[in-house]
C-alpha cells in the first residue's frame, strides 16, 4: 500500500513536468486530467476504506475526470485555438525552474515535523504541484492555458488536503468541487467572449484598461 | 430556519426571474419581490431571534457580526432592486446590446444567495465555498454591457480572485491542521471546534492567517492585492457595482474576522499586526490613484479601498464597534455614489471626468445628490463617517493619526476636486435630451439613501458621547 501512495505521488510529479514541457493543449488537458483521477485514487490507498472515501473519490473521478475536460475542450473548440506558440518563458526554461520548484518544495519538507511515515511525500509534492500551476498561470498568454494552470494549482491544494485526510465532511468536498467545475465552466464563457471581443484569447494583450490611460496611449 | 429561508429566496427569485424569459415587467417586479422577502426574513432574524428554529446548526447559523453583514447587504439588495425597478427598461432603451435581462438578474439572485450564504456559514470549509463562489457568481454580472473593456475586467476579476482565494483554501486546511483536541485528534473546521479547550499549534495558525489573510484580504480589495477591484468595479453597471462595493467587500471582511477570531489569545498581536500594515498601506495607495484619477467610476471603487483600509485599521485597533459603524455607513454611502453614478452615465455616456461638465445645468437633482454623497464619503461633519474616523484617530496615537489624517485629507482633496470639476463649469451646448430627463427620474432611491445617511449622522453627533 505504502508504494501505491509513493508511486501515485511520484505520477504527479512527473505529470507536473510534463505540464510545463508541452504546448499542445489537448496534451495539457489530459495531464491536468490524469492528475485530476489521481487526486481521486488517493484516498482508497490510505489503508483503511469507509465509506465516505468512496464517495469522495468517485466524486472527484466524475468531476475532474469527466465534466472538467467536456467543458475545456469545449472552451478550446469554440475559440479555436490548440497550440500555446509563444508563452512568456520557454519550455526549457519552464522545465528548470519546475524542477527548482521540486527541489525547493522537498528541501521545505525536511524542515516540517515529523509525520506518519506513508505521508512522507504528500506535502513536498502538494507545495510542487500548487507552485507549478502558479507558474503556468503567469508564464503562458493564452487565457485557456491559464485556467489548465489554475487547475494545476487546485489540484496541488487538494492534494495537500487529501494526503493529511482532514474530515471536512463530504458536503464540504462537494461544495469545493462544485466550485472548481463553475469556476471552469464561467471561465469557458470569459474565453468565449474574449475570442469575441478580441478576436484572440492572448491574456497578455488585454491592457484596455488602468489607471494613465493617457500615458498609455 | 430563517437563514434558511433567507438561502432559499434568492434561489427561488432566480429560477422565477430565468424563466420569464423577455418579460421585463415580470423581470423587475419579482426581482423586487425577492429583496423584498429577504429583507423580511433578515428583519425577523434580527428582531425575533427567539423564533428562530436551528436547521443544520453545524454549518449555518449567524452571530452579531453575521447580522450587521447580513443586514447591509439585505438594505442594499432591496435599494439595488428598486433601482433596477426604474433603471433596467431605461438601460434597455438606450443600449440594447447587453446580457439577456432575465440572465442578468437571475444571476444577480444567485450573487445575493451566494454572499448570505458567506454571512451564516458556520464552518471554515463552507465559508471557502461561499467566498469563492461570490467570485463565480459577480463575474458574468460585470460583463453586463459586452464591451471589450468589461470582458477584459471580467477575466482579470476571475483569473486573480480565484488563485488569490485559492490561496486561502490551503489556508483553511492549514487552520484544520492547527487545530487539535486534547485528546489529539484534529478537531475540525466548524466555528463551535474552536473552544477554550482546543489545542492550537501557534506555528501552523501563523502560516494559516497568513494564506487566509492574502485570499480574504485580496477579495477585500487591501493594497497590494487590489488591482483587480478598480477594473471590476467600474466596469460594471451601477447596481453592480453597489453590490460589490457595499456588500461583497464586507462579507471578505467577515472572512478575515472569522480566522482571526479563533485566533489563541498569544497570537492575537500577531494577527493585528497585519491588519495594521495592511490597513494603511491600503489607504496610501487609494490616496495617490484618487488624486490624480480621470475616471469617476475609478475613483469610486479606489475610494472602496480606502475604506477598506480604514476598516482593517479599525479592526487591528481593536475598535470593534466603530469598526461596525463604519462598514454599515461605507456601504450606504458608497451605494448612494454608485447609483448616482450610473444616472450620471445614463446621461452622459462617459465615465471621463474631463468630458462632464456643468452638470448643474442639466442634471440639478443627480449633482446636488453627487457632491453631497462626495462630501459624506471624505467624512465631513454630518456624515456617520466623520464620527468613526474622528475616533479612530482620537485612538491611533500621534504618528499613525497623524498619517491616516494626511491620506484622508487627499482623498478630500482629489475626490471633491472631480466632483466640482463634473458639476460646475460650462454646460454642454444643446436642449435638454431624453436620457437627461431618464438620469433626473432615476435620483428618487439616491435621494432616499442620502436622507437616511443624514439624519442617522446628524442623530448620533447630535448624542455624542455615545462614542467620543
Amino acid at each position: 500500500m505504502e508504494h501505491l501512495i509513493d508511486f501515485i505521488l511520484a505520477l504527479f510529479l512527473i505529470t507536473n513536468l510534463m505540464m510545463a514541457a508541452s504546448s499542445r493543449l489537448m496534451h495539457c488537458i489530459k495531464i491536468v486530467v490524469l492528475q485530476g483521477i489521481l487526486l481521486g485514487l488517493l484516498p482508497l490507498f490510505l489503508g483503511h476504506i469507509e465509506a465516505s472515501h468512496l464517495i469522495a473519490a468517485l466524486l472527484n473521478i466524475s468531476i475532474k475526470g469527466i465534466a472538467l475536460p467536456y467543458l475545456l475542450v469545449a472552451a478550446i473548440k469554440r475559440a479555436d485555438v490548440c497550440r500555446e506558440l509563444e508563452p512568456l518563458v520557454g519550455y526549457s526554461t519552464s522545465l528548470i525552474i519546475v524542477l527548482l520548484f521540486f527541489a525547493v518544495s522537498f528541501w521545505l519538507g525536511t524542515k516540517l515535523p515529523a509525520e506518519e511515515p506513508h505521508l512522507r511525500l504528500a506535502t513536498p509534492t502538494a507545495v510542487a504541484t500548487m507552485l507549478t500551476g502558479l507558474f503556468i498561470v503567469m508564464a503562458r498568454r493564452k487565457a485557456i492555458t491559464q485556467a489548465i494552470g489554475f487547475l494545476t494549482f487546485e489540484n496541488g491544494i487538494s492534494l495537500f488536503g487529501t494526503g493529511r485526510m482532514l474530515d471536512f465532511g463530504v458536503a464540504i468536498e462537494l461544495g469545493i468541487l462544485l466550485d472548481v467545475l463553475v469556476l471552469v465552466f464561467v471561465m469557458g464563457i470569459a474565453v468565449m467572449r474574449i475570442k469575441r471581443e478580441f478576436q484572440h484569447i492572448d491574456s497578455d494583450k488585454l491592457h484596455f484598461l488602468g489607471d494613465n490611460q493617457k500615458e498609455a496611449e | 430556519m430563517f437563514e434558511l429561508i433567507l438561502l432559499l429566496v434568492p434561489v427561488i427569485g432566480g429560477i422565477l426571474i430565468y424563466l420569464s424569459k423577455k418579460n421585463l415587467t415580470a423581470i423587475r417586479t419579482i426581482l423586487l419581490l425577492t429583496a423584498l422577502m429577504h429583507n423580511a426574513a433578515c428583519v425577523l432574524l434580527i428582531l425575533y431571534p427567539e423564533w428562530n428554529i436551528p436547521v443544520f446548526s453545524q454549518y449555518i447559523g449567524t452571530d452579531e457580526m453575521a447580522l450587521f453583514v447580513l443586514g447591509i447587504m439585505s438594505f442594499l439588495f432591496l435599494c439595488a432592486a428598486g433601482q433596477a425597478f426604474f433603471w433596467l427598461p431605461v438601460e434597455h432603451k438606450h443600449d440594447p446590446h447587453h446580457m439577456p435581462m432575465n440572465v442578468f438578474c437571475s444571476v444577480l439572485c444567485a450573487f445575493v444567495f451566494t454572499m448570505s450564504l458567506v454571512a451564516v456559514a458556520r464552518n471554515f470549509g463552507l465559508l471557502w465555498v461561499a467566498v469563492e463562489a461570490t467570485t463565480l457568481a459577480s463575474a458574468p454580472l460585470i460583463n453586463f454591457h459586452r464591451s471589450a473593456g468589461s470582458t477584459e475586467a471580467m477575466w482579470k476579476y476571475l483569473l486573480i480572485c480565484s488563485v488569490g482565494i485559492g490561496l486561502a483554501l490551503f489556508g483553511t486546511f492549514l487552520l484544520g491542521m492547527s487545530a487539535k483536541t486534547p485528546e489529539g485528534v484534529a478537531a475540525g473546521l466548524n466555528f463551535s471546534a474552536f473552544g477554550k479547550e482546543v489545542m492550537i499549534n501557534p506555528d501552523y495558525f501563523k502560516a494559516a492567517f497568513i494564506f487566509c489573510f492574502a485570499g480574504y484580504g485580496l477579495k477585500m480589495g487591501l493594497a497590494p492585492f487590489h488591482t483587480w477591484l478598480p477594473d471590476a468595479h467600474s466596469e460594471a453597471p451601477s447596481m453592480v457595482s453597489v453590490m460589490l462595493s457595499g456588500t461583497l467587500l464586507n462579507c471578505s471582511f467577515l472572512g478575515l474576522v472569522r480566522v482571526y477570531s479563533v485566533a489563541p489569545e498569544a497570537l492575537q498581536m500577531f494577527c493585528k499586526e497585519y491588519f495594521l500594515i495592511f490597513g494603511v498601506l491600503s489607504l496610501a495607495v487609494a490616496a495617490f490613484f484618487i488624486i490624480r484619477q480621470s475616471d469617476y467610476k475609478r475613483m469610486l471603487a479606489y475610494s472602496s479601498v480606502e475604506h477598506m483600509g480604514l476598516l482593517a485599521i479599525m479592526w487591528g485597533l481593536s475598535m470593534q464597534e466603530v469598526t461596525l459603524l463604519h462598514m454599515i455607513f461605507h456601504s450606504m454611502c458608497k451605494m448612494l455614489l454608485f447609483l448616482v453614478a450610473g444616472n450620471i452615465l445614463v446621461a452622459y455616456g462617459t465615465r471621463k471626468v474631463e468630458l462632464v461638465h456643468g452638470m448643474f445645468g442639466r442634471l440639478k437633482k443627480n449633482s446636488t445628490l453627487w457632491v453631497i454623497g462626495i462630501i459624506l464619503i471624505c467624512g465631513m461633519p454630518p456624515s456617520p463617517l466623520f464620527l468613526t474616523e474622528f475616533v479612530l484617530i482620537q485612538k491611533a496615537g500621534f504618528i499613525l493619526g497623524g498619517v491616516i489624517l494626511l491620506f484622508l485629507f487627499m482623498v478630500f482633496c482629489g475626490m471633491t476636486c472631480n466632483a466640482l470639476r463634473m458639476t460646475m463649469g460650462e454646460d454642454i451646448p444643446g436642449p435638454v435630451r431624453e436620457q437627461d430627463t431618464d438620469a433626473e427620474r432615476l435620483a428618487l432611491i439616491p435621494f432616499f439613501v442620502i436622507v437616511l445617511i443624514i439624519v442617522s449622522g446628524v442623530t448620533m453627533i447630535l448624542k455624542n458621547g455615545y462614542l467620543i
